[in-house]
């Protein structure tokens, strides 16, 4: 039944202005000046930074943890967190070192699959028992890195015969480095899922204001195991390729990329409290990490330093893009 | 202190004086210019409808709440308050309808909380210390709670006691008589309780002056001494009630005017043999049981009740957004899946929520995915949303509501309240699917001009076979707007009363079936 209605309109209502406010076209802005101001002073810095080694070298080291971050950025978006990525890819390249031997090429689906079921079951957890994410997943971080460390024996697994993902570490025309076309292609195809398909509104609005989406008949809970599912996966493919760059899966080979997959989110300008952000925000966060990373050893800092500019990283741009007026209390 | 000198020597008996207190919101002045004077020991009225600014007025005075503009003078020096404590130091405290008590402290340490004074040293409580000070408070008010039981344990009533000892606390700071400031206090209480605070509220007059507020005009007539009207941000009288009746506050406080829009005259054309639309048979939930309720296509029914009635509950479970326990629910004769908001949603059922803000839009999001959030295949092909649908559906109803909007792709926050609640009923009728809308206090917090578009809304929605189930903002307008009105009490239905526009009923004929 169609409603024929019209409504003459009240005398009151000042019409308002559209679009962002300047603030907010300066906060979106930010992650892209970031990046490009670092490119500008690792260049004075360092003449050859510019050349395309240099250039090809930073792309490569950024690409895991783009694939890494591009993937937690779904659950963040939705309200959650994922903490459990870091150790996930870390057990998913000791599974694919130890399956290799005798899957080969499919090998690599079976991890980014098994790992896409365990963020499901975290995400279950997470809707069904009305767990905290933060929680779910803090669990879920300690019961992968252990399953890792036994199933490894606590020790690198080497890989002897890496045909069946060399396609994970290789150079596109001798330039472009594949684990970077990889990035690309995930960050890509996700931002077009959310972008062109009623998910991308469905994900805001879980993300933003939890109770109105559910009253507005979106499928929040599947949604929701569906984000860490994501999240998961892409943990399982970042995994694939670390193991494809070392030759070998180690039980706490991407341990050490949780901060800075968390620092990638945040510097891209996701709200850490979901609702607002973008996958491409995260590629541009990935991409300013990794350029402070070298940055720090151009400069001569010890890399035993890195974590206090991750730490700083995260707090400071929580702190420029957190929406106050929104969280009433901070907890 | 943060006062600015004496300003004017205003009367001695004059404690507190607000003059022209302007305070706006995006779309809504709350106060527009609100003029005040409590004097010493005195019980003093505040009586308006939902959204006249009653409670901005009191957060102003507390502040909670920076005005825009106007002055408050205690005892005739101009002061600014910038915080809760900034007015106690003044001797204005507040009793919140929302409680502010911390659940798993004692009573005891509740009352000293954040003025600790000699119950503290060198960091660490003297217990013995505090238990005195909160009985001292709590004698004054003649209260016999034991001031070492935990809060959580005692009942609402003895948590207000404890409250009101609490506040009583900053008289120590101003060595003056305080303003205390009751904010809706009996909303929850039994009638015997109310009685015990009524007592409470005269002894405070021989040492204090009170703020009385409350929507219950019976209440505030046998309690205050003076009442001043609000309406729309606005003092718009004053009222002794030695000389005053409920009829003449109300009118008052709702003002002449605004009655002729609520009455549907004959704008409502109808089908001539209106079809059962809504059937509800037994309907349980945690607050609420043995609901039968039907409502015709086409028609309004509002159903009103006090807080604790279990409509809003009732409403929300024909949404399947609560639990039910039992009952059956068919909506044209096939029934209705409770399971979810989703699966009504699909049934066809619209849900316009109270609280707009949270529970409705999603503020950041724009007008239309706003508008399209439910109903995604109307901008869809498959999956994968068309940009030249969204449009054209979203353009087509923010022109038919005259939804004022730069454009579909402002973000809904930057509305006003009125068009942002226009938007939130777009959500159900994009579809054309709609045929059970519920409508839980739909106009809450729009100005007066929002206000009317909405009836007209509604009514013109009914007029096309859409059955409405109303909770009404107030009395008035479940009376205006309904073809029926169902009375809650305690979870059940205790009456029904029919309210064609040529007989519509009082609002005191619908009082006397509330309580």
């Amino acid at each position: 039944m169609s409603a024929p209605v019209t409504i003459r309109p009240s005398a009151d209502a000042a019409v308002v202005k559209g679009g962002p406010t300047r603030s907010e076209s300066l906060t979106s802005l930010m992650p892209v000046l970031a990046l490009v101001s670092l490119v500008i002073a690792l260049a004075a810095a360092k003449p050859g930074f510019l050349s395309q080694p240099s250039m090809t070298a930073v792309v490569d080291a950024a690409a895991p943890l783009a694939v890494l971050a591009a993937g937690a950025t779904i659950a963040v978006l939705c309200g959650g967190i994922d903490l459990s990525i870091a150790a996930l890819a870390s057990l998913s390249s000791v599974l694919l070192a130890l399956w290799l031997p005798t899957l080969g090429g499919l090998a690599s689906v079976a991890v980014v699959g098994v790992a896409a079921a365990a963020g499901a079951l975290q995400g279950a957890a997470h809707v069904f028992l009305r767990i905290p994410s933060f929680i779910v997943t803090l669990g879920g971080m300690s019961l992968f890195s252990s399953i890792a460390l036994v199933i490894s024996g606590a020790a690198p697994v080497p890989v002897t015969d890496d045909g069946p993902i060399r396609w994970g570490f290789t150079r596109i025309f001798d330039v472009v480095p594949s684990a970077a076309v990889v990035a690309v292609v995930v960050v890509a195809v996700l931002a077009v899922l959310i972008k062109a398909t009623p998910l991308g509104s469905w994900i805001t609005a879980t993300g933003y204001s939890e109770p109105a989406a559910r009253l507005a008949g979106i499928p929040v809970d599947p949604l929701k195991i569906g984000a860490f599912c994501v999240s998961g996966a892409c943990a399982g493919l970042a995994g694939v390729l670390l193991v494809a760059r070392t030759f070998s899966g180690g039980p706490t080979m991407a341990d050490s990329l949780l901060l800075p997959a968390i620092a990638a989110i945040v510097v891209g300008g996701t709200a850490i409290t979901g609702g607002h952000g973008g996958l491409w925000r995260t590629l541009v966060g990935a991409l300013v990490v990794t350029l402070l990373r070298v940055g720090l050893s151009v400069v001569g800092v010890s890399a035993a330093y890195e974590s206090i500019l991750y730490g700083a990283l995260i707090v400071a741009a929580v702190a420029l893009t957190l929406d106050r007026s929104k969280v009433m209390v901070v907890k | 202190m943060s006062a600015e000198g004496v300003i004017a020597q205003r009367s001695p008996s004059v404690v507190l004086e607000v003059r022209g207190l302007v305070k706006a919101y995006p779309g809504v002045k709350a106060l527009n210019g609100v003029d005040l004077e409590v004097r010493q020991n005195e019980v003093l009225g505040l009586a308006g409808e939902n959204g006249a600014g009653k409670s901005t007025l009191l957060k102003t005075l507390v502040g909670l709440v920076r005005p825009d503009a106007g002055e408050i003078y205690v005892r005739g020096q101009r002061v600014r308050l910038r915080n809760v404590v900034d007015a106690a130091n003044h001797g204005i405290g507040m009793v919140f309808q929302e409680q502010s008590l911390v659940p798993n402290l004692t009573a005891a340490e509740n009352i000293v909380l954040g003025c600790e004074g000699p119950a503290i040293r060198r960091g660490f409580y003297r217990w013995a210390t505090m238990r005195a000070l909160a009985q001292e408070q709590l004698d004054k008010i003649g209260s016999t709670i034991d001031p070492l039981a935990r809060t959580d344990s005692l009942t609402f009533a003895e948590r207000q006691m404890v409250e009101i000892a609490k506040v009583l606390r900053i008289e120590q700071r101003t060595h003056n008589s305080p303003v205390i400031i009751l904010d809706e206090p009996t909303s929850v209480l039994e009638p015997s309780e109310i009685e015990t605070l009524f007592e409470q509220v005269r002894r405070l007059r021989e040492f204090a002056s009170v703020i009385f507020v409350s929507h219950r005009l019976d209440e505030v007539l046998d309690v205050c001494d003076r009442v001043y009207v609000l309406r729309g941000g606005q003092s718009v009288g004053e009222v002794r009630p030695a000389d005053a009746v409920a009829g003449e506050l109300h009118r008052m406080m709702i003002g002449s005017e605004s009655h002729e829009d609520h009455y549907h005259g004959s704008a409502v054309t109808r089908d001539e043999t209106p079809r059962e639309r809504l059937t509800v048979r037994g309907l349980a939930g945690a607050t609420f049981r043995d609901v039968d309720l039907d409502v015709r296509a086409g028609e309004i029914v509002a159903v009103v009740g006090v807080h604790g009635s279990g409509r809003e509950e009732l409403c929300k479970a024909l949404f399947g957004a609560v639990a039910t326990t039992a009952g059956e629910v068919t909506l044209d004769g096939e029934r209705l899946d409770l399971t979810g908001p989703r699966a009504a949603c699909a049934a066809g059922v619209g849900y316009v929520p109270a609280e707009r803000k949270v529970e409705g839009m999603v503020g950041p999001m724009s007008v239309a995915d706003n508008m399209t959030l439910a109903k995604q295949r109307v901008r869809c092909a498959g999956p994968v949303i068309v940009p030249k649908r969204q449009s054209d559906i979203v353009d087509k109803w923010i022109s038919r509501l005259s939804i004022r909007t730069p454009g579909r792709r402002t973000a809904i926050q930057r509305l006003s309240g009125g068009n942002q609640q226009k938007v939130i009923l777009a959500r159900w009728l994009v579809g054309g699917d709609v045929r059970l809308l519920l409508l839980d206090h739909p106009t809450r917090g729009l100005d007066v001009g929002a206000r009317s578009e909405v009836y007209r809304l509604m009514r013109e929605l009914a007029g096309t076979g859409v059955a409405t189930l109303l909770l009404a903002d107030s009395l008035e307008e479940a009376i205006g707007m309904a073809d029926r009105v169902v009375v809650m009490s305690d979870g059940r239905i205790v009456a029904e009363v029919p309210c064609p526009p040529d007989r519509k009923p009082s609002p005191l004929d619908l009082v006397k079936e509330m309580v």
